[in-house]
């Protein structure tokens, strides 16, 4: 059993395309080995550092048996020189030759004895080709080369069993020597296995295993925080980057002076974490600290690399304190008119011009979620003015967020504030969701407005194209709505931005807005439903009836039979439901005027008149149910009818001779279906 | 928090001899600043046009840099509307480049074994001049110090060969070498003449004119007019005397741009004006090339 050990070496790969490299790798060269029958060990591993992509497969036999086959040749009365070419090609001489019918006729064969192969033959034959497929995110050429690469490949080193393979790819040989020092690609070495290698660069403080730096910085870390009472943010992809760009970390404290952390901690960690990559730290009642951790690629013995970061940090923070103490005392209320120089979208005006149409729409909404009409309309006028201060012009991820410090600063109402800063909430799927009724106003309305913005100048995604995000400006808009549990008619809603449009001059086909948002918003919900694991038949009953108004009760609906589907409760409505739905289906060929309702006279029996009388119960539940409908409660109600349709079914034939007694009892069936029409259609459900 | 660490101070000027020195030594031609206004050290035509084409070339140079939009009238420590790029461009990019860089930083006090150099991903790309590479910010514990990127596309044409780009921020660098907190308070020679002495007025100045004085309506005409010219020459297929007309071109458009005459859809417009210049400019050249 032999090893397989693959080092590329390169000019410095970035984290990301680094972690894509390395599953690219493992995915060919397990491929290949499933391929050719080799066995392997299949928990094998790919390392990377920023120069090193490394491979490392054991277990491997040294050779494989290949069984004996039977090569077919060209067909008996094709020309001879056909044959020729297949003796030729083969490799064999006539004598082997043999002639076998097939269900195609007769052809010429050979047969190839079974034999051994040399692993490390077939990987020197492979290798180059594994290399070039591998998938690049992002890759480039350099020099006169054609080869593409995450960044320039410098050399390849390659063993098998101790020895080294040899194989070209593109302009570079193969062979079993590296480079020592990364930085000036100097110091070849031969290594012949991958312990050795592992060990040698350990010595050297490197660690090629992603999971060994990982594990040595928060170990490290953790003795810190530790020791100084500190916690830290659990950011794994910032983790995961920082442990991608270094190969011997270490990991320095760092401070930045005191009198930063009077500015805004969002605008401190930003700074950190996205623009230097450190790690702000925390103390037990989650302020931000004046610490912050380097992982350096190298000892600081002279203790320039921690100084030199802390005055990164101080000229970057002294910048974002200018711009704060600048633009926080600039009144917010008398900057709204420059709001007007400032375009929002070619075709939807300017910034001034969306703030007016979030005022109107805001305010409508704040009659339905009984929130004081004052307050979002300030939330809504001054909630765009920091699109034009210098720090979101630093920083244009805190949209929103400066924008709330700012009101905070300049004495606004608390929830005023809150809602400014919460505005872009929730941004997609994963994003945080606001919780107070003035930041869900305001969020909603900046979202309706821009959708309907969108569709009005007709700027909707296509499948596979979404310039301007509206899909996640859609899903984040209904995840405002179910999560929320808000109820709210939005197709009024939508209406009235539309006419709100008009009012500043924007004709939009408000009836082709309405139908194409409509269902664009509904195909969001039936996305996040199947996000959250719903059955798709569940999705598609709950959405067929229940429309844009309905948003909330169609995914709480869904989400309570997709729970009991399977359950007494929802199993028996449906079987009652199938049953009876069923019947009607095959009845419908047969045109019968429904009238709606099955008359107790014709009633023969007193099956029918119990069924009859279950179903007037259950619609006496349905009426009686106001806003707070229990749908766990009303699917139990109609599984109740279990007995009554049983027993209907079991003693009474509808497809009675006497032609009206039939529709009596089909008008009886149609009542059942449409009482259960109340939770929802059940027609699309499989049994 | 500063500590005081001792060394003979490398001053401005220095900095710029040794950097010239050091890639003279390397094979490349030093050339002198390009006399027009420009964003960037790429935008002088021995990178631009001569990244362009089969020819091998290797050059050196420093390039004062105009970006209106960052003045702020010599008050920030950090930001200035005009500063110096060293700038180092080979074709096609050297297998040892990256050893090359290092010592050239060597050659200017920084020791990269001292010193946490980091290559961090940072791919470029210029919409103006049609233009994308692939490459690095490089950091010196911690500091941007050094852009090194390898050249994919230059005025819409795919580069063939590939060359590499080294831009150096020299006052970044300097404040790093003489450990200074404000740009002004660079030493500039060894006669303790500083940055200040040499710029602040003109920090000032230019700030008030990129964001007060310019004259916006003669800008606008001068900006079709240059764009006319621009088009003019190409058609009489001289590359050289029509790139200088699509500089100025883009400096006109900065310069209204920080005045915030130019609202966002506009500058997309203004910008793809540009870009087409730079591409059917870019043409002309390579046809030259051959």
């Amino acid at each position: 059993m032999s090893e397989l050990f693959v080092e590329l070496f390169s000019e410095e790969i970035p984290a990301r395309l680094q972690i894509n490299a390395r599953n690219e790798l493992k995915k060919k060269i397990k491929n290949f080995f499933i391929d050719n029958k080799i066995k392997f060990n299949e928990n094998f591993n790919v390392y990377s550092t920023p120069n090193r992509l490394v491979l490392h497969v054991d277990k491997i036999p040294n050779e494989i048996k290949l069984n004996s086959e039977e090569i077919k040749g060209p067909n008996v009365n094709a020309p001879e020189i056909a044959l020729e070419g297949f003796i030729r090609s083969n490799n064999i001489i006539l004598e082997k030759i043999f002639k076998k019918k097939t269900e195609k006729g007769e052809f010429y064969f050979f047969k190839k004895e079974s034999r051994k192969i040399k692993v490390s033959d077939l990987l020197e034959k492979n290798l180059s080709e594994i290399l070039t497929n591998i998938a690049w995110n992002k890759s480039m050429k350099w020099a006169n080369y054609e080869l593409y690469w995450g960044r320039p490949l410098k050399s390849i080193l390659a063993i098998f069993n101790k020895k080294p393979l040899n194989f070209i790819f593109n302009h570079i040989n193969s062979s079993n020597k590296t480079f020592i020092d990364k930085s000036l690609e100097e110091g070849m070495k031969i290594f012949n296995d991958f312990n050795s290698y592992l060990k040698f660069f350990k010595q050297k403080g490197i660690l090629i295993d992603q999971n060994l730096r990982k594990k040595t910085i928060q170990n490290k870390i953790n003795e810190i925080i530790n020791k100084k009472n500190l916690k830290i943010e659990q950011n794994s992809r910032l983790i995961d980057e920082i442990v991608n760009i270094v190969e011997k970390p270490v990991v320095i404290v760092c401070a930045f002076d005191k009198k930063f952390l009077n500015v805004p901690s969002e605008i401190l960690i930003t700074t950190m974490q996205s623009h230097q990559k450190y790690l702000p730290t925390f103390d037990k009642k989650n302020n931000l600290t004046n610490n912050f951790f380097v992982v350096s690629d190298i000892k600081d013995t002279k203790g320039f690399v921690k100084l030199g970061n802390e005055r990164v940090i101080e000229a970057r923070l002294s910048d974002a304190e200018f711009f704060w103490e600048k633009n926080k005392i600039q009144n917010l209320i008398k900057q709204v008119d420059k709001l007007k120089n400032v375009n929002y979208f070619k075709g939807l005006g300017s910034y001034f011009d969306k703030i007016q149409r979030m005022r109107k729409l805001s305010s409508l909404i704040s009659d339905d979620f009984l929130i004081s009409k004052d307050k979002i309309e300030i939330a809504s006028s001054i909630c765009k003015v920091d699109l034009m201060s210098d720090l979101v012009g630093e920083f244009p991820e805190l949209q929103g967020i400066v924008g709330g410090h700012f009101a905070k600063f300049q004495g606004f109402d608390k929830e005023v504030c809150l809602a400014v800063s919460e505005q872009y909430l929730p941004n997609g799927m994963e994003s945080k969701l606001p919780k107070k009724m003035y930041s869900i106003a305001l969020s909603l309305s900046d979202k309706l407005d821009s959708l309907v913005g969108f569709f009005g100048i007709n700027l909707k995604p296509t499948s596979s194209k979404d310039p301007y995000a509206i899909r996640r400006m859609a899903i984040s808009l209904v995840r405002l709505i179910v999560e929320n549990e808000i109820k709210i008619k939005l197709k009024d809603l939508i209406v009235y931005t539309c006419s709100v449009y008009k009012d500043q001059g924007y004709e939009f086909d408000t009836k082709k807005i309405q139908n194409e948002l409509s269902d664009f918003i509904i195909e969001r919900l039936k996305n996040y439903l199947k996000e959250k694991n719903i059955r798709q038949d569940i999705i598609e009953s709950s959405t067929y009836v229940l429309g844009l108004d309905n948003l909330l009760k169609a995914y709480k609906k869904s989400l309570c039979l997709n729970k009991n589907i399977k359950k007494e409760t929802g199993f028996e409505t449906i079987a009652a439901y199938k049953r009876s739905s069923n019947i009607l289906n095959a009845e419908k060929k047969i045109s019968i005027e429904s009238l709606g309702f099955a008359d107790p006279g014709l009633f023969k029996n007193d099956y029918e008149k119990k069924l009859y009388k279950k179903i007037n119960d259950i619609r006496k539940y349905f009426l009686s149910i106001g806003k707070d409908e229990n749908y766990e409660e009303s699917l139990k109600i109609l599984s109740s009818i279990k007995n009554e349709v049983n027993d209907f079914f079991d003693n009474v034939i509808v497809n009675d001779e006497d032609i009206i007694i039939k529709k009596n009892r089909l008008e009886l069936l149609n009542m059942l279906c449409k009482t259960f029409d109340n939770y929802f259609n059940f027609s699309k459900i499989e049994a | 928090m500063v500590s005081k660490i001792k060394k003979k101070t490398l001053s401005f000027q220095d900095t710029i001899f040794n950097l010239q020195k050091y890639w003279s030594k390397k094979g490349c031609i030093i050339l002198q600043p390009y006399d027009l206004e420009v964003g960037a050290g790429t935008f002088h035509p021995a990178t631009t046009l001569r990244s362009l084409g089969p020819k091998p070339w290797k050059t050196a140079y420093v390039q004062p840099s105009r970006r209106p939009t960052d003045g702020r009238y010599g008050d920030n420590p950090n930001r200035l509307q005009h500063y110096y790029q060293f700038q180092v461009l080979i074709k096609p990019s050297p297998k040892e480049i990256k050893k090359m860089y290092l010592n050239s930083l060597s050659s200017i006090g920084i020791n990269h074994e001292e010193h946490d150099i980091r290559f961090v991903e940072d791919d470029w790309e210029s919409p103006t001049l049609g233009a994308a590479g692939l490459g690095w910010e490089v950091w010196c514990d911690g500091m941007e110090v050094t852009q090194f990127t390898y050249f994919q596309q230059m005025a819409g044409v795919e580069c063939k060969p590939v060359s590499v780009e080294i831009t150096y921020g020299l006052e970044r660098l300097c404040m790093f070498i003489q450990n200074k907190k404000s740009v002004f308070d660079l030493i500039w020679n060894d006669e303790g003449i500083t940055y200040k002495d040499v710029f602040h007025q003109s920090e000032k100045e230019f700030s008030a004119y990129n964001f007060e004085y310019a004259n916006t309506d003669n800008l606008f005409k001068i900006f079709e007019m240059l764009e006319e010219e621009t088009k003019l020459l190409v058609e009489k297929k001289i590359s050289l005397p029509a790139y200088d007309q699509c500089l100025k071109c883009s400096h006109v458009f900065n310069i209204l741009d920080a005045r915030g005459v130019i609202s966002v859809a506009q500058r997309a417009e203004y910008i793809a004006r540009i870009r087409e210049l730079t591409k059917s400019i870019g043409k002309v050249w390579i046809e030259s090339q051959s």
